[in-house]
């Protein structure tokens, strides 16, 4: 007996699908690698302009010899008191040099990326932001990506 | 995000304050320390749990061996919001 009563039939309630898996094998040990930094929660430099808070798929460059004053978030969808206290709550790169120099890690990547997750358009960042700053990672040879916000 | 840096051969682990965000969005490597979304990588100037989130976070380059799977990390901090 077949359970299909009325071929094609959808459901009208949507359903999220989990994308197909993605992973990139890790090749060499943490000690070897030079790690990079990626957060959705807003980051970039303060004479950065702005995210858009009603959505927005940019992304900008910080580079890890900034100092903590000179960056800031601007990001509408989470309570960013945390993070203006420090900005290492959501871009832990002194930690993540911290661990460089006691040989954790090789290295931290000199230009990280921030943007602003949690919304705005998925398709632009599905086709373009993602893959821009997948890009921008690898031309700069780096082994590893740290990420938070999610 | 994290699929498209996964994508071009770099591997990625996310510090995530919502386990099942990242779940549904198909995250490769995750690690969820009970934090909340604004400080994901430990509460503010507490150098020692963000060192830890950090390491801890790094080390599942090299324990996790298949995608998808979503490691609790032992560290806590509530926002007093």
């Amino acid at each position: 007996m077949s359970l299909t009563v009325i071929k094609g039939l959808q459901s009208e309630i949507f359903v999220p699908i989990t994308p197909p898996p993605v992973w990139a094998p890790v090749t060499k040990p943490l000690s070897e690698m030079i790690v990079g930094l990626a957060t959705a929660a807003g980051v970039h430099r303060k004479d950065d302009k702005r995210f858009n808070l009603a959505g927005d798929f940019g992304w900008r460059q910080v580079d890890s010899d900034s100092k903590p004053e000179e960056l800031m978030v601007s990001h509408g969808g989470y309570d960013n008191s945390d993070v203006n206290k420090d900005i290492n709550c959501m871009f832990p790169y002194e930690r993540l040099k911290e661990l460089a120099e006691e040989g954790f890690i090789k290295g931290v990547a000199e230009h990280n990326v921030g943007f602003m997750g949690g919304g705005g358009n998925i398709q632009k960042f599905t086709d373009e932001t993602g893959p821009e700053i997948a890009e921008f990672f690898k031309e700069q040879g780096v082994d590893a990506v740290l990420m938070t916000a999610g | 995000m994290q699929r498209a840096i996964e994508a071009v051969g770099i591997p990625t682990v996310i510090v995530a304050a919502l386990p099942p965000v990242v779940r549904q969005a198909g995250t490769p490597r995750a690690v969820a320390p009970l934090v909340p979304m604004g400080a994901n990588a430990g509460a503010p100037h507490d150098i020692e749990m963000q060192t830890a989130i950090c390491r801890d976070s790094l080390k599942q380059l090299e324990i996790l061996e298949s995608p998808g799977k979503i490691v609790p990390l032992p560290y806590e901090y509530h926002a007093a919001i």
